[in-house]
């Protein structure tokens, strides 16, 4: 675990893994880690990861393109908006897979329906209890930890509620009661909340004090993001702080949410500067400096993103885009097949555009999601994990190395 | 250690969860109304309600116009924003767009000396903002409000500007009311800043001491305007919780302002929520919906927060660029009032569905009430030409005739034939008496005051009533507080506190005195719930297990501790005041007085148990052996028992 120290050291900012051809056997027993960030607010995909090969993308967005010299180009016909410069070494060592026209199939475009469905994993199903990541650890290899699943923030998300134990934690370093960790104050609200019959209290305080003490012993304060691991200022930022630090200090985290809003422009959207950009740098900024942050760790985790929907492709009156349909996620880390975007590409023509205003879908997020809960968290029942859609492996976009 | 590993989970003996006999137990009832319609018990208060009846308790707090509340009122006194109109908030406290034009010699400074500081201030800031952003390329944006200064970098610059302040100017506070004012009036912008940021906990009070309420706030507003009103507005929210004598009112206003959320961070919403929640939410809380509704579309607050100001209708006058009467007119009209129309133009003309959608998603009909993505493009389009007039500089609704899209359009399979303004009041009449509407609206009710799942044949009740009674507020809620299910014993205890919920009530019932209730709103923030500070438009959710997590529980805990040990900033606590006049000497049965104090002695065994067993600690017990007969350690049992998850339930 502690290798990542090793990793900076040398001239290059890179991780020494990122700098690797090709990785050698990998050990069994270490734990495969899979974070998921959401973009509350639905992202616009299409300024994001620009089609820039695409005439009716300019056509449809006068006045918030991203002009074709500006876009960071990937293929030729994608480019990353320019304020996701911190994402090119990334894709140039293949570690960032891209899957374009991504997302729910449900039409909705509410807010928080779409959310609610892409975090339940069961999109038009409302009576879905629990979140997906939450029954991605049910079937999965199981690790003895009370920090298994972790949120950073304030209140655990819809994604991780569930049967299995999970934390939400608003600060790492001050996770406890009265300032400290377990002592006799703590250890009475402990019996009392242990002792409720209140179920829904008893068990999110066992879980809590479980976490408490496993965290003291581990003690996440003492360590320090990597030199080069450059975490903008911001909530998002620091919550990516926080959890490097908690993956670092070996706990066993094998799934962990963030967030990040602020993307809900519709109004004075932004082109290359502006708003978009703000939030873009912001968020890759934050992404990169954890990847660095990780260093070898990064070996055994992914990241995926995603946002409840896209925006129209067209802008609207307001110099800004309102809500829409398909969206483009990212897949990073060491086990990626990265430096391509996956994932058909339906076209901005109007007869190809989802009724008539937004980008198409062609992958569905539970296909993405599927293959890194089969193959890099090593649960096999994707049924259970996003019933009512058939995940087959055979189906999978095979964006991981294992695949 | 062992204890959650092996401590099996008891069964049945909790004493509230199996009979709750209506009839029987006037306690209880009390009890029950009294943490449903209340931000929670006081001392004493089972007992005061008792006298009166229960149900006659219930009826005064549903004529709220008729109970004295002139002790809060007390409490808001020195709060003059609270009383301003919009226009006079960004006088005295003056955004961005005012401080620009002043700047630019299109608006006087202000002749009233601490008025002309502020404003001075202002453009000190706005400079060195300037400044700044030259140096490191910063871009902001005003639209998101992103143009507030970044907190960080400016704390920074604070620290150091204070530094600078504290050589020179410590003999301040010695010195008179009057002359202190004169004193900082004398002083560079620069340095009244830095003094102005400094202002926190005692320090504040040692320089403001003496002074007037305007003159206060104005020295305050020196650093930072905006944050003078946003302040206030948050203070008075969580006083008007705690010692509102109109309690379900409050609870109402709480209620209808999430349903309507507004996000206090979007730009110019920082001016407009008080007058929104003051003038647009509190007067219909309990009065007519449709009242309600289009009280809430013309509102400034809701018009900017989603964007509706700014739709345009693609075949309206002002998209086709076509003049009003003669071109000449036109120009020297919109120059001086309608900045609005010049700023939509400036951007492009079209359709923002975003109010249309949220209008029948969240405030009326219920996201499953049965509309398409077609008539949310039609309900924009009938809502395009409600407008503000300068919204950054206090100005109010407008209907503007040239951003309407003309020609029909049909909404819900109805037709709206063209009639400018009436469009939407047409649509907002419809809407109001859907019948989608009157089950989502009960349904919402019934969640905040009866369960999370409500019983169908309760909304199904309340529904009726909604649509009998012509959507009138009042008479639903009067519904549910006299129906079966409200008082049935599944619905004793169900609910699970929010986080604003959870901390007023603990205040309410150590009777605790707020001086200042701004770190209270810092531990809403801790526990994810920052008042008005809910972004999406969806607001809070009222269901139980939202708040339930490992962060928010020892969040929990953590303020109990913190407020019974008197660690609180801004709140004083007397926790010994919640023993009898003559307190017991024995320590379990003081564990019993603070249970009924703060329970109405509504806890289980195993809580008790504990709780009796923490005697044995020297810390709590504090026994002594030159003091035999001293009390234990009052606040930390306190703290225990707000924290237990007894106190977690209302």
């Amino acid at each position: 675990v502690k290798s990542s120290a090793l990793a900076v050291v040398g001239t290059a900012a890179l991780p020494a893994f990122l700098k690797r051809a090709a990785f050698g056997a990998a050990p069994t027993a270490r734990t495969k880690r899979l974070v998921v960030i959401f973009q509350r607010g639905a992202a616009d995909g299409l300024n994001i990861v620009v089609p820039h090969g695409e005439e009716a993308y300019y056509a449809m967005r006068p006045s918030i393109n991203i002009p074709r010299n500006s876009a960071l180009d990937l293929d030729g016909f994608f480019g990353l908006h320019p304020a996701m410069a911190s994402f090119q070494p990334l894709w140039n060592q293949r570690h960032l897979a891209i899957v374009h026209a991504a997302g729910s199939p449900d039409p909705t475009r509410s807010h928080f329906d779409a959310q609610d469905y892409m975090e339940s994993g069961t999109p038009g199903v409302k009576a879905t209890e629990e979140g997906w990541l939450n029954r991605a650890l049910r079937s999965a290899p199981p690790r003895n930890s009370a920090l298994r699943a972790v949120a950073l923030g304030p209140s655990l998300p819809r994604i991780l509620a569930g049967s299995e134990p999970a934390v939400a934690m608003n600060n790492v370093n001050d996770f406890g009661v009265d300032g400290h960790g377990p002592g006799p104050i703590s250890n009475s609200f402990e019996a009392m909340y242990a002792n409720s019959v209140d179920t829904v209290l008893h068990n999110t305080g066992r879980e809590t004090f479980e976490a408490v003490k496993m965290l003291k012993a581990a003690d996440p304060a003492k360590y320090r993001p990597l030199p080069g691991a450059d975490y903008p200022k911001g909530r998002f930022g620091d919550s990516l702080k926080q959890l490097a630090q908690l993956i670092k200090s070996d706990v066993g985290v094998q799934v962990a949410f963030a967030d990040i809003g602020g993307w809900d422009h519709h109004v004075n959207e932004g082109g290359t500067q502006g708003q978009i950009a703000n939030v873009l740098r912001e968020f890759s900024q934050s992404l990169t400096a954890f990847y660095f942050d990780l260093g070898d760790l990064m070996e055994d985790t992914i990241i995926v993103t995603m946002s409840e929907f896209g925006r129209t492709a067209r802008e609207n009156g307001n110099r800004g885009t309102d809500h829409g349909h398909a969206n483009v996620m990212f897949v990073m880390g060491g086990p990626v097949k990265g430096g391509k975007v996956y994932g058909r590409w339906p076209g901005l023509a109007q007869s190809q555009l989802y009724e008539g205003r937004d980008l198409a879908l062609t992958t569905d997020f539970r296909r993405v999601l599927g293959e890194a809960v089969y193959c890099h968290l090593g649960n096999y029942s994707l049924d259970e994990v996003f019933p009512g859609f058939n995940n087959r492996s055979t189906e999978f976009l095979r964006l991981l190395r294992n695949s | 250690m062992a204890l959650t590993a092996s401590a099996p989970i008891a069964t049945g003996k909790k004493t509230t969860s199996q009979e709750f006999p209506a009839q029987h137990d006037e306690q209880r009832r009390a009890l029950h109304a009294i943490s449903r319609l209340t931000f929670g018990p006081r001392p004493g208060e089972v007992q005061r309600v008792l006298a009166t009846g229960v149900d006659k308790w219930i009826d005064q707090q549903l004529h709220p116009e008729k109970i004295n509340d002139s002790a809060l009122d007390a409490r808001l006194a020195s709060f003059r924003t609270l009383r301003m109109s919009t226009r006079e908030i960004v006088e005295n406290f003056p955004p961005e767009a005012v401080i620009k034009a002043v700047e630019e010699g299109k608006q006087p400074l202000p002749s009233d000396p601490l008025r002309r500081a502020v404003y001075q201030d202002e453009m000190d800031r706005l400079q060195e903002q300037e400044q700044r952003k030259q140096d490191a390329n910063l871009s902001t944006n005003e639209e998101t409000g992103n143009s507030v200064k970044s907190s960080d970098s400016a704390g920074v610059e604070r620290r150091e500007e204070t530094r600078d302040y504290d050589s020179g100017a410590e003999q301040l506070p010695k010195l008179p009311p009057e002359q202190r004012v004169k004193e900082i009036l004398a002083m560079s912008p620069r340095r009244r800043r830095a003094l102005a940021s400094s202002f926190k906990g005692a320090r504040s009070s040692d320089f403001l001491d003496g002074m007037t309420a305007q003159q206060r706030e104005a020295v305050r507003a020196l650093d930072n305007p905006q944050k003078v009103v946003v302040n206030e507005l948050l203070e008075s929210k969580i006083l008007r919780s705690t010692y509102s004598e109109r309690q379900l009112q409050e609870v109402m206003t709480d209620f209808w302002f999430n349903h309507f959320n507004v996000f206090i961070g979007k730009g110019a919403d920082r001016y407009l929520l008080t007058s929104y929640e003051r003038d647009v939410i509190r007067p219909h809380a309990m009065g007519k919906f449709e009242d309600l509704l289009i009280a809430t579309a013309q509102s400034p607050a809701m018009l900017f927060y989603l964007d509706n100001w700014l739709s345009v209708g693609p075949n309206s006058d002002v998209a086709n660029g076509v003049p009003k009467n003669s071109e000449r007119q036109w120009r020297r009209r919109y120059r001086r009032h309608s900045v609005s129309v010049k700023q939509a133009k400036g951007r492009r003309s079209g359709l923002n569905e975003n109010y249309g959608r949220e209008l029948m998603e969240l405030h009326t009909l219920g996201v499953n009430g049965g509309y398409t993505q077609k008539d949310v493009t039609e309900v924009a389009r009938v809502f395009t030409g409600w407008t503000l007039k300068e919204p950054r500089q206090g100005g109010g609704f407008l209907f503007d005739p040239r951003m309407h899209e003309p020609g029909d359009k049909i909404v819900l399979g109805h037709r709206i034939k063209p009639g400018g303004e009436k469009e939407g009041l047409e649509v907002l009449h419809m809407l109001a008496h859907h019948p989608s509407t009157a089950r989502f609206l009960c349904t919402q009710l019934a969640m905040r005051f009866v369960s999370d799942d409500p019983p169908s044949a309760l909304v199904d009740q309340m529904a009726k009533t909604y649509q009998k009674k012509d959507g009138d507020i009042r008479d639903v809620l009067k519904t549910m507080f006299h129906s079966s299910e409200f008082w049935s014993t599944a619905s004793y205890h169900a609910k699970l506190k929010t986080p604003l919920e959870f901390v007023v009530s603990a205040i309410r019932v150590t009777n605790a005195d707020i001086t200042d209730a701004m770190p209270i709103a810092h531990h809403l923030q801790n526990l994810g719930m920052p008042l008005y500070g809910m972004q999406p438009p969806t607001g809070y959710s009222m269901k139980g297990e939202t708040w339930v997590n490992s962060s928010a529980l020892l969040g929990r805990m953590n303020f109990a501790l913190a407020l019974t040990a008197g660690g609180l900033k801004g709140i004083r606590v007397d926790c010994e005041r919640l023993l009898p006049a003559d307190p017991p000497t024995d320590a379990h049965q003081v564990v019993g007085e603070l249970e009924e104090s703060l329970l109405a002695g509504e806890v289980s065994k195993q809580t008790e148990e504990i709780i009796v067993a923490e005697l044995d600690d020297p810390k709590i017990s504090q026994h002594r052996l030159d003091d035999p007969v001293r009390l234990p350690n009052i606040g930390l049992l306190s703290g225990l028992i707000l924290g237990s998850p007894e106190f977690q339930r209302r």
